[in-house]
């Protein structure tokens, strides 16, 4: 068993649990999980689990600071201290997870038509339940499903993939060649991206929403990395994003045939 | 509500979504407006939907221009195509196209019998939360002072209001007008039937706006007679917004009313006592309390099965429980749990 991606990938092309590089984890989700909420979601990707659910859009609880024109969207994101293989106590002020917060709210104000709902407030719940990489991405892609399952009106379904680059050996000659959907070990290892695009009108293409890298890579010259990653990413999205309609599909057909 | 963690369905049902054509649209648009019995209805009738299929967010409906886009749907300055924003079902009226969600917060319409809690007791009104995506108003001028006295609203009125309604209270009231700006709700309740909710028990399922729970129908209030259960009658209050009220019959103030040929100026006073704004409980009799969590149960059934709720429903599926207990209880003893067997009488019996 290998203990890197790096060494190994040259040889196989295979990945460490198996996958090839455009191959997603498993991502099952289902909708309307908590009857109490307005919106609801339970979405895994591998073995990351993310439960989000949404509340409005309501009246905020904030006075003074209410839009007049559009609703605001407010994320929380709490990740269990159980989620990973490690016990860790989180601290209340994480600035990653600030960070997060504001970046899944920020994707979902510009996203949603929130001028349907003037002066309320759309809060986004998203608890991490299990965590192995890709956290920004099932954060949005779980907040996507809820916020449909809300019935909040939005142009197009957001849907988020991450995607990274190997570069087989050192030799600087050889292209580096992206993969998709990294888990935790391989996010560790390699440069990768979070990538969320939402789907463009019947005959243009698909626009990046969110887009963030942490780690450093090169971005030109002949053995550019990002527009691998990024083309590698776009596509990965539309795969997502075809799961997330089938889920929703499914459980829109559940729901009508109780009906009659 | 506890949390559900599905196990992951293996199996690959993927439903496929079904190319619709609306080119070929034989509906003759004159003779749809025509009710059963050739009066017009009044509400725009929506044909049903083809099939089990709903449109996503950024589905595609049409492209043709003769169609015009209704709520849930979409149009860009650039081009004629109309884009669903909603996930839900495809209805059309005329040649009006709209998407009806699977499930959607309540949308405030004038004239909604809706009840309500109050939140917020403010200079001259209170706010109400009636689960609309903003809290409605109710102000001092919008309600019947206690002793039926019609005059304008002073100052002293003003530092009285918590004697009217409190924080906490639950009201039944009409919607009177809603904003134009941002749909909130303004509450009036200058009528007999409507005022402070005492005697009862609340309930909260999904109201009007998409999915099973409350519908607009002809009588939201009615009452339910129980009396071969050994308990009273139990008055059931329909609040569009899918807030319920559950609780005694009180005859009095609808007796009066009727009496004297319903309420006018010149008898408010005598049938609007100060006992209206009163937060006394009357005794309630063990038999009607069980009566009223019975209605409850089987009103939370028919909301989780997505069944609608409106007078209909709720009188059969009441009447399915009696029944199903009837029979059952000989068996199984005294379960204080709803069994499936009994859950499922009710729900066929709502829904033929």
């Amino acid at each position: 068993m290998p203990l890197d991606t790096i060494s190994t990938y040259a040889q196989t092309l295979l990945r460490q649990d198996g996958r090839r590089w455009n191959e997603l984890r498993r991502i099952t989700a289902s909708i309307s999980t908590q009857p109490s909420s307005d919106g609801s979601s339970l979405l895994t990707m591998g073995n990351t689990m993310v439960l989000c659910t949404v509340t409005g859009p309501r009246e905020g609880n904030r006075r003074g600071q209410r839009d007049n024109t559009n609703a605001t969207v407010e994320t929380e994101i709490n990740v269990a201290s159980f989620a990973q293989m490690d016990r860790r106590r989180r601290v209340r002020n994480d600035k990653r997870i600030q960070e997060l917060q504001s970046t899944v709210s920020s994707a979902f104000q510009s996203h949603l038509f929130t001028h349907l709902y003037p002066r309320s407030t759309i809060s986004i719940s998203l608890h991490v339940l299990s965590l192995d990489g890709a956290l920004l991405v099932a954060c949005l892609n779980a907040a996507s499903l809820a916020l449909v399952d809300a019935g909040i009106p939005m142009p197009s379904i957001l849907a988020a993939i991450s995607s990274g680059s190997v570069t087989p050996t050192d030799d600087s000659s050889t292209r580096p060649e992206p993969i998709l959907d990294l888990n935790n070990v391989e996010e560790q290892e390699l440069p990768f991206l979070s990538i969320a695009t939402v789907s463009g009108h019947p005959g243009s293409e698909d626009k990046v929403s969110v887009l963030t890298m942490e780690s450093r890579c090169q971005i030109g010259g002949a053995n550019s990395k990002l527009e691998s990653m990024m083309a590698t990413g776009v596509d990965g999205c539309k795969q997502v994003r075809r799961k997330m309609e089938d889920v929703i599909r499914k459980h829109g057909a559940k729901v009508l045939q109780g009906r009659k | 509500m506890g949390l559900a963690v599905l196990p992951p369905d293996f199996e690959e049902e993927v439903v496929h979504p079904v190319s619709r054509k609306y080119d070929d649209y034989q509906d003759d648009s004159d003779t749809s407006m025509d009710d059963a019995n050739g009066r017009p209805s009044k509400r725009f009738r929506l044909s049903q939907p083809a099939a089990s299929q709903i449109v996503l967010p950024g589905e595609t409906i049409t492209d043709d221009t003769q169609w015009m886009r209704g709520h849930g749907t979409y149009m860009t300055d650039s081009s004629t195509t109309i884009i669903a924003t909603l996930a839900g079902i495809l209805k059309t009226t005329n040649k009006l196209l709209s998407v009806a969600p699977l499930r959607a917060r309540y949308t405030p319409e004038i004239g909604d019998l809706v009840v309500g809690r109050i939140v917020e007791v403010q200079k001259n009104r209170w706010k109400v939360d009636v689960a609309a995506p903003l809290l409605a108003q109710l102000p001092l001028s919008s309600i019947n002072l206690p002793g039926g006295v019609l005059r304008r609203r002073t100052t002293a009125d003003e530092l009285q209001m918590r004697n009217y309604f409190q924080e906490g209270d639950l009201v039944v009231a009409e919607v009177q007008q809603v904003g134009s700006s941002d749909n909130t709700a303004s509450l009036h309740t200058r009528s007999l039937k409507y005022g402070k909710l005492r005697n009862g028990t609340f309930l909260a399922v999904s109201g009007t706006g998409g999915g099973g729970g409350v519908v607009r129908s002809r009588r939201q209030v009615f009452t339910i007679n129980s009396g071969a259960q050994s308990g009273g009658d139990v008055d059931v209050i329909l609040g569009v917004n899918g807030y319920i009220w559950l609780s005694k019959h009180v005859q009095q103030a609808d007796d009066q009313g009727r009496m004297s040929g319903g309420v006018s100026i010149s008898n408010l006073d005598d049938v609007v006592s100060t006992a209206i704004y009163s937060s006394q409980n009357d005794d309630i009799g063990e038999g009607t309390r069980r009566e009223i969590a019975r209605i409850s149960e089987c009103i939370k059934i028919l909301a989780e099965d997505g069944v609608r709720v409106d007078e209909d429903t709720v009188i059969k599926a009441y009447e399915a429980a009696v029944d199903a207990e009837m029979s059952v209880a000989d068996q199984a003893g005294t379960g204080t749990r709803v069994s499936e067997e009994v859950r499922r009488r009710i729900v066929d019996a709502a829904i033929h």
